[in-house]
C-alpha cells in the first residue's frame, strides 16, 4: 500500500506531452479506439471486482432500512433505528471490548516474537541452519485454521487431550478448556503466535538484510558487544518498519480475527465472555436470526470506526516521530 | 581466526537455542499429528498422544479413504483450487498488464478503483445478499468466483510488469506487436517468478478457504474438504456440550458417535498433505511472496 502511492507519484509525472489534447466523449472514444485490446484484457476483472466489490458497497444502505429478502436492497427506510437497537443493547459492549482486548494482545505478541526472531535469525551464521528453521517456523501459516482447531482440540480435549493427560500424569486434576473462559485470551494468542511468527519475521528480516555492513563495522570497531549492535543498530532501524506495521494493524482493530475465532471456538456460549467479537457477531446474527439490518450497522460502524482509529494512530505516530525529528507516519 | 569475546559467544550460543527452541515448538503439533494419525484408535484413546505409536496403525486412513464423503470433499477442494487459480491469476495478470501500460491513460483511475476496494468495503451482511442476487449460492461457483480478485495480488503483479526493462515492450510495439502479444509473449514469460508465487498462494487461499464454503453452501450436496473437518469438529462439541449439561452424561449418545481421535486426524492429514508435500519445492516462492513489492519501493 505504501508503494502504491510512491508509484502513482512517478507514474504521473511522465511524458503528459505523449497524450493528445481531446475533450469529453471524443477522447473517450478516441482512448477506447487506441487501447481497446488493453481495456479488453482487464474488463472481465474490472467487472467482476465491481460486482463483487462495489455492489456490496452500495448495500450499506440495508443499515438504514428495514431489511426483506423479496425487497433486497429496496427495502423501506428508518433512519438510524437498527443503530440505536445495536448501541442500547449490552451485548455490543462485551463485542467491542473482546475484539480490542483480543487484537492489542496479538498486536503485541505477534510484533514481539516476529522482530525477536527476526533479530536473532539475524545472528546466526549458517545459513543452511538460517533456511531449515525460517521454513519450518513458515509452515504454520498455510494451515487453515478448521485444521488448527482440529489439532487443538486434540491438545485440549478433555478425555483424551495431551494437556489433561499430562497433568493426569504428573498427579494435578484434568481441565475442562472448553469451559474456562479466562484461559482463551491466553489460547489464542498463543496459536495468533504459532501461526503468523515465521511469516511475520520475513518482512523484518528483508529489512535487517538491506542494512548498510559498515554500521556494524564501525561499531565492532569501537567496542560493541553483539548484543549491543543488535540493541542499538538492528532494532532502531527496523523502528519505522514496525510502527508502519503496527499503524496497518490499527486499522482493523474493530474486525475481530473471525476466521480463528470461528473455528477454534466454534458457538461455545461458555466462552462468548472473553471470546465473543464483532465478526462472530454479525456471523450469528446472519445465521439464526433475519435482522440484517443491525448487523450491517455493526458492519459499518467497524468500517467508520476503523477510520477513524487509523487516522487518528496515524496522527499520534505523526507528532510522536517530528520530535525525534523522523517521519513514520502511513500517509 | 579472529578473536570473540566470551560475552558475544554466549549471546550467539543463546540465539541458537532459542531460535531452536521456538522453531521445534512450531514444528511439534505437526508432529504429534502424523503420529496419532498412526496410531491405532484403540491405544490413542487410552494413553492419548504420545512422542511414538505405541500400537501402529494406518487402520484411520483406510476409513477416511473408504468414505465416500472425503473422496468427494477432495474432488470438491481439487477442482476448485485449479479452476480457481488459474481463472484468477488470468484475470489478475490481465488487469495488472492494463494498469503497468503507459499507453492507458486512465491507469491512475484505474489503479484507484482497485485500491479503494482495499480500504473500503460493505461489511459481510451486504456481500451476503449480492452473492445471492449474483446466484452465487449453492453451487460450484460459489466458491470459485467469489475469491478469483485479490487487490493486493493484483499491484503486486503490476509492480513486477512495471520493473520489467520497457525497451524491449517499446520495440515490439514499432514492430507491430499488438498488446496481446507482447502480454502472452514478452510480459508473461519474464514474469514468471511473480506469477509462480501468485499462483501459489492464491492456490493455497483457494485450498484452505472454509468460510465460502460455510456460508454460501446450504443445501448443496458436496462441501470441501475444509467445510468437511469443520463439521466434524462441530459435532464433537456439539456432543461434548451435551453431555455436560445436567443429566447428559446418561443420555445414550455416547462417545462411540465422535470419530476417533486418529481418524479426526487422519483427515487432517488427507486435508494438508497436499501443502505439505509440495512444500519444501516451492518454499523458496512463499518466501519471496511475502517480500516481493513490498520491499522494492
Amino acid at each position: 500500500m505504501i508503494q502504491l502511492s510512491k508509484t502513482k507519484a512517478a507514474t504521473t509525472t511522465q511524458a503528459p506531452s505523449l497524450r493528445r489534447e481531446h475533450r469529453g466523449l471524443l477522447s473517450i472514444l478516441d482512448e477506447i479506439r487506441k487501447n481497446h485490446l488493453i481495456l479488453l484484457l482487464a474488463m472481465p476483472a474490472i467487472i467482476l471486482i465491481f460486482l463483487l466489490r462495489y455492489i456490496p458497497m452500495f448495500g450499506i444502505v440495508v443499515a438504514f432500512q428495514d431489511f426483506h429478502a423479496e425487497t433486497g436492497f429496496l427495502s423501506p427506510w428508518v433512519g438510524f433505528k437498527n443503530f440505536n437497537l445495536l448501541f442500547g443493547s449490552p451485548v455490543i459492549w462485551r463485542l467491542v471490548r473482546n475484539t480490542i482486548m483480543l487484537n492489542v494482545l496479538f498486536l503485541i505478541a505477534e510484533t514481539v516474537f516476529s522482530v525477536g526472531i527476526a533479530l536473532m535469525l539475524n545472528e546466526l551464521g549458517k545459513p543452511l541452519f538460517k533456511k531449515v528453521s525460517q521454513s519450518i517456523m513458515y509452515l504454520p501459516f498455510f494451515m487453515s485454521w478448521t485444521v488448527v482447531a482440529m489439532i487443538l482440540y486434540g491438545f485440549f480435549d478433555f478425555e483424551g487431550g495431551m494437556v489433561n493427560s499430562v497433568l493426569r500424569t504428573i498427579g494435578l486434576s484434568p481441565m475442562s478448556f472448553y469451559d474456562k473462559p479466562e484461559w482463551w485470551p491466553v489460547i489464542l494468542t498463543t496459536l495468533r503466535v504459532w501461526k503468523g511468527t515465521g511469516s511475520g519475521c520475513i518482512l523484518y528480516l528483508a529489512v535487517l538484510v538491506g542494512i548498510d555492513f559498515q554500521l556494524y563495522e564501525a561499531a565492532e570497531i569501537d567496542g560493541a558487544s553483539r548484543w549491543q549492535r543488535m540493541r542499538l543498530i538492528s532494532l532502531p532501524l527496523l523502528l519505522p518498519t514496525i510502527v508502519l506495521l503496527t499503524l496497518l494493524s490499527i486499522g482493523r482493530i474493530f474486525y475481530g480475527d473471525f476466521g480463528m475465532i470461528y473455528t477454534v471456538v466454534g458457538n461455545n456460549a461458555l466462552l462468548y465472555p472473553t471470546t465473543d467479537v464483532i465478526d462472530t457477531y454479525i456471523i450469528r446474527a446472519l445465521q439464526t436470526t433475519t435482522n440484517f439490518g443491525m448487523s450491517t450497522a455493526v458492519g459499518l460502524s467497524q468500517s467508520v470506526l476503523g477510520f477513524i482509529a487509523i487516522f487518528g494512530s496515524n496522527w499520534l505516530v505523526k507528532k510522536w516521530s517530528e520530535k525525534r525529528g523522523e517521519d513514520f507516519s502511513l500517509f | 581466526m579472529k578473536y570473540t569475546k566470551l560475552s558475544d559467544k554466549l549471546f550467539t550460543a543463546f540465539n541458537y537455542v532459542a531460535v531452536s527452541v521456538f522453531t521445534v515448538l512450531c514444528f511439534v503439533p505437526f508432529y504429534l499429528l502424523v503420529i496419532s494419525s498412526i496410531t491405532d484408535a484403540q491405544a490413542l484413546q487410552v494413553d492419548g498422544y504420545t512422542l511414538w505409536p505405541r500400537k501402529f496403525s494406518l487402520e484411520a486412513y483406510r476409513w477416511v479413504l473408504r468414505g465416500q464423503q472425503v473422496l468427494t470433499g477432495y474432488q470438491v477442494s481439487t477442482f476448485v483450487t485449479i479452476v480457481g487459480t488459474l481463472l484468477s491469476v488470468m484475470l489478475m495478470s490481465g488487469i495488472a498488464y492494463a494498469l503497468s501500460s503507459k499507453k492507458l491513460k486512465w491507469r491512475n483511475q484505474l489503479s484507484f478503483y482497485v485500491y479503494f476496494t482495499m480500504i473500503f468495503g460493505g461489511g459481510i451482511i451486504p456481500w451476503f445478499i449480492t452473492m445471492r442476487m449474483l446466484g452465487l449460492f449453492d453451487n460450484i461457483w460459489a466458491l470459485i468466483v467469489p475469491m478469483l480478485i485479490n487487490p493486493w495480488w493484483i499491484f503486486i503483479l503490476r509492480n513486477y510488469f512495471n520493473s520489467l526493462p520497457g525497451e524491449i515492450m517499446e520495440s515490439a510495439y514499432i514492430d507491430g506487436a499488438s498488446d496481446w502479444t507482447i502480454l502472452t509473449r514478452i510480459v508473461l514469460p519474464l514474469s514468471t517468478p511473480v506469477l509462480a508465487t501468485t499462483a501459489l498462494f492464491v492456490a493455497v487461499a483457494y485450498w484452505n478457504d472454509w468460510w465460502h464454503g460455510v456460508i454460501l453452501l446450504q443445501f448443496a450436496e458436496f462441501r470441501p474438504l475444509q467445510v468437511l473437518i469443520l463439521r466434524v469438529i462441530n459435532s464433537i462439541r456439539a456432543i461434548r456440550a451435551a453431555m455436560q449439561m445436567p443429566g447428559g452424561q446418561t443420555l445414550a449418545i455416547g462417545t462411540e458417535q465422535i470419530p476417533a481421535k486418529s481418524i479426526r486426524m487422519a483427515i487432517v492429514m488427507v486435508t494438508i498433505g497436499p501443502i505439505i508435500l509440495l512444500y519444501p519445492f516451492v518454499q523458496r516462492y512463499f518466501i519471496k511472496g511475502l517480500t516481493v513489492g513490498s520491499i522494492k519501493g
